[in-house]
């Protein structure tokens, strides 16, 4: 009866305009997301190297990469400063993220149409700069001789007398702040972006009844914009802490060119991709396992920002007594 | 219901119509393309050891099944004077393009190519795209790889092939044809080698009042050891006459390392096991020797991340170090990159042939041990053939025995003594074969290159023109015929899957005690830890010996 039941749930489901509308995101998410997972799961359980597909495909391994998973992490010496690492990075760019994008988008907001554009522009830059380009540039500017920018110029200004090696001496401060710093350039664009758009969305009314009854920048921004950005801050939180989760393209040229400490420098994502792929074999059963286990405290670290943000209460159907 | 509305019935039929043609269409295409001759194939032809022979029966098997043009490709990487590396297969097609012709036979091999800096991304790909049916035919890229790639079956076994051509093989070093086998087989074709000599600043040692006649074979018969070098690195740095007494390359450049361990009797690989090694002693006693340099101020604590073309090779060129743990490639490397800040312009520039000669000593890497020879590491490149060579061709599933003996047939052609020579006397690296040895002394023959008289494809000789230009000279060519012998003292790292895994936890290690944040002893352990924490590597490494305890150094 239950499954008759849903049955035709699904049949009327298939038939109402909802569907249709639905359909081509529906097709997207299961051909980008589902797909690949489920893919992803399927090689976790197979002895899949050096993308040999045809050779490794249907041969089954059961828990063997998951076991092999732990067992590195259980007995790498250099585990605990990464995992501190991955920590404290994800916590203090996500911060440096959501408030910096956040910061930018109110700032632009306040300022005219052409300061803005010009200054969200520049904010772009460390985006739109292929990331070998980007990530050479700060390798430039933190290395720790005197050719590095940042020594040059605390030298000439007689700040210090010899060059520090930022990334490599003053541990773990240093390289986390390179890393912190590397990653939340790019990401304060993002937030900037989500954030600048959802202002322009906010009806003028508001701002323009403000200001007749001779509000501040600052309450316009505490008592209208915040408030009817929380969505958007929900959204710009639990995207970036995802992202930030899995990211490691810019610290692995940074630990590669030797800027950072190669413990203090690396982050959980970075630790998988050389566990996986350092030999000449590329491990990718192995990777698929990591790849899943990450997907999972990626699920759970989301549910958890969204039931911290009160998700729940902002998807609740008005009362209609507003 | 609205759903069904949104396509009207004439629609639909018209995107039948449309997807019903697109199929019929891609059928006949695929008919046609299987059709290209008629009567009995030919999809094999029994190889003689007779190039010329060989060459003119594959391409009138080719002609009789119809085949008019055969596409290949290759790819390779590295610094920008190799790029014989694929022109040298560019070269092949186009001379055995020229036998066809001149026996009358309606075939053409066309090459395309794709040269990129780092060899290392060109074997990523090769893997990402081998079960695509998009991995090169050809690809000339080291030869540690050859483990990774035949134990998938990535690679031709050319055993087979070269059962019949067996003069052909005697040509190469033999310890170069060594390095080109996994498991008893032969998988690759040695392209070039090289060796990494220990350059000794002539102007820094005489400052020091340091004598460096005959050095070269004291170092080569063990009666210069590392403590020997250690003493002269102290004096020039209190006469004061260079900041440092030795640099080397970064982390990424293991192999340059990793002759410490032989130079300390140990060894990396065993034959009888299959198995990689851990020597305790030997590792200990490298990052001993490093570490007394580096406490000493004599090599730079943070020398593992020193900037390329902002620090290292400036510092050696300008002087300012007595020895550098370099390769044969650096020096025409100094030649045609601006590292040298000329002291009287001020301005940056690369150093004359000339310049590189007066500044620059060579000579084996130093023993650790006195009475043990010299030695130096070599990581030759080898021509692979793809294990699907010629599947972009037509009738390949019936035809791919024959396309295959063409791919073979066409390295054999990149293996002309000139070729070869070519690729040496313009990249710095050094001759595989005897032949190619002697082209490089034939005086005449080398000045028809550098005035570029020479025969090549004209695609080839325009391209390579340049690098010609700068590189080919007397000095250049006497250094090649001098370094050569080193080859007798070669070694090599291992073949083995696992390797790359075990020589970045060197490199890693080797940090943490330059930086002194690790003692020797403690790095050694932590190897082994790390090496324990990976039951891959675990299964895959041996460990053998202990940290000495009454060893020191000098």
């Amino acid at each position: 009866m239950a499954k008759s039941n849903l049955f035709s749930k699904i049949k009327g489901f298939v038939r109402s305009d909802a569907f249709i509308f639905l359909l081509p995101a529906i097709i997207l998410i299961i051909v980008f997301y589902l797909i690949p997972i489920a893919v992803s799961v399927y090689m976790s359980f197979t002895p899949l190297r050096n993308w040999n597909i045809q050779r490794y495909i249907h041969e089954f391994v059961g828990f063997e990469n998951y076991w092999r998973f732990f067992y590195m992490v259980t007995h790498d010496p250099t585990v605990q400063p990464i995992f501190i690492t991955t920590v404290v990075f994800i916590v203090v760019t996500l911060i440096v993220n959501v408030l910096g994008g956040l910061g930018l988008a109110i700032a632009t907001f306040f300022m005219g149409e052409k300061e803005a554009s010009g200054t969200q522009l520049l904010w772009l830059l460390p985006r739109m700069t292929p990331i070998a380009v980007y990530s050479m540039i700060w390798y430039y500017f933190f290395h720790g001789s005197a050719i590095g920018t940042l020594n040059s110029i605390l030298m000439a200004l007689g700040i210090i007398h010899h060059p520090i090696d930022w990334g490599q001496s003053i541990i773990p401060w240093g390289p986390w702040m390179i890393i912190i710093f590397v990653n939340g350039l790019v990401g304060v664009s993002y937030g900037m972006i989500v954030f600048t758009s959802a202002i322009s969305n906010i009806p003028k009314e508001l701002v323009i009844a403000a200001r007749v009854d001779g509000a501040s920048n600052w309450s316009i921004t505490k008592n209208i914009l915040i408030p009817l950005l929380k969505w958007h801050i929900v959204y710009v939180t639990t995207w970036q802490m995802l992202s930030l989760l899995t990211t490691y393209d810019h610290i692995f040229l940074l630990v590669e060119w030797g800027l950072v400490n190669r413990y203090w420098g690396t982050t959980w994502a970075l630790y998988i991709y050389n566990m996986a792929f350092t030999a000449a074999e590329k491990d990718l059963g192995l990777a698929a396992a990591a790849g899943v286990i990450l997907v999972i405290v990626g699920a759970v670290l989301g549910l958890l920002a969204l039931k911290i943000m009160g998700f729940d209460k902002m998807v609740k159907e008005p009362r209609g007594d507003i | 219901m609205k759903y069904y509305r949104a396509l009207s019935k004439t629609a639909g039929i018209v995107i039948a119509i449309i997807i019903i043609i697109g199929i019929a269409a891609g059928a006949y295409y695929y008919i046609q393309s299987q059709k290209t001759t008629t009567g009995k194939l030919i999809t094999f032809v029994p190889l003689t050891g007779d190039f010329h022979k060989d060459i003119i029966n594959v391409g009138k098997a080719l002609e009789q099944d119809g085949v008019k043009t055969v596409q290949f490709s290759v790819w390779s990487g590295g610094d920008p004077n190799s790029v014989m590396r694929i022109y040298g297969i560019v070269e092949a097609a186009y001379r055995i393009n020229n036998i066809w012709k001149q026996n009358n036979i309606n075939v053409e091999i066309k090459v395309s190519t794709r040269y990129v800096s780092n060899p290392n991304d060109v074997y990523e790909d090769y893997i990402n795209k081998w079960s695509l049916g998009q991995a090169p035919d050809i690809m000339a890229n080291g030869y540690t790889y050859i483990a990774s790639l035949a134990s998938e079956g990535y690679i031709l076994d050319l055993t087979p092939y070269l059962n019949n051509y067996t003069s052909f093989l005697n040509q190469f070093y033999p310890t170069l044809i060594e390095a080109m086998k996994w498991k008893g087989k032969i998988y690759g074709i040695p392209q070039d080698t090289e060796a990494r000599p220990l350059y000794i600043r002539k102007d820094v040692a005489a400052c020091a009042g340091l004598d460096l006649s005959g050095l070269a074979e004291k170092i080569k018969n063990g009666q210069f050891t590392w403590s020997d070098l250690y003493k002269w690195a102290l004096k020039v740095k209190e006469s004061g006459c260079a900041p440092w007494g030795l640099i080397h390359r970064k982390g990424s450049a293991h192999p340059d390392l990793i002759q410490f361990i032989y130079a300390f009797g140990g060894k990396l690989y065993d034959e009888k096991t299959g198995k990689l090694v851990f020597d305790k002693a030997a590792v200990y006693k490298w990052f001993t020797v490093e570490k007394t340099f580096a406490d000493h101020g004599l090599l730079p604590h943070d020398m593992m991340s020193w900037d390329w073309a902002k620090q290292i090779h400036p510092t050696v060129v300008d002087g300012k170090t007595l020895a550098f743990i370099g390769g044969t490639w650096h020096w025409f490397e100094w030649q045609t990159k601006a590292y040298y800040t000329d002291p009287k312009t001020g301005q940056q520039r690369p150093l004359t042939a000339e310049e590189v000669h007066k500044f620059f000593y060579y000579t084996l890497f130093p023993s650790g041990i006195k009475g043990k020879h010299g030695l130096t590491l070599s990581q030759p490149f080898a021509w692979m053939i793809n294990s699907k060579a010629g599947e972009q061709n037509p009738n390949y599933d019936k035809l791919k025995d024959l396309y295959h003996e063409l791919a073979f047939l066409v390295v054999v052609k990149a293996s002309d003594p000139d070729i070869i020579a070519i690729h040496s006397l313009i990249s710095g690296h050094l001759p595989v074969t005897k032949t190619a040895a002697e082209l490089i002394k034939n005086k005449t023959w080398v000045e028809e290159l550098k005035s570029l008289k020479i025969k090549l494809d004209p695609v080839v000789l325009n391209n390579i023109k340049g690098i010609i230009e700068k590189t080919v000279n007397p000095i250049n060519v006497q250094f090649l015929a001098n370094v050569t012998y080193m080859l007798e003292y070669t070694t090599f790292t291992p073949k083995h899957p696992q390797y790359p895994k075990l020589a970045s936890l060197f490199a890693e290690a080797l940090d943490q005690v330059l930086r002194d944040k690790m003692t020797p002893a403690q790095a050694v352990n932590f190897i082994v830890e790390k090496i324990k924490a990976d039951p891959d590597l675990e299964k895959s490494v041996e460990i053998v010996g202990e940290i000495p305890q009454n060893w020191t150094f000098p």
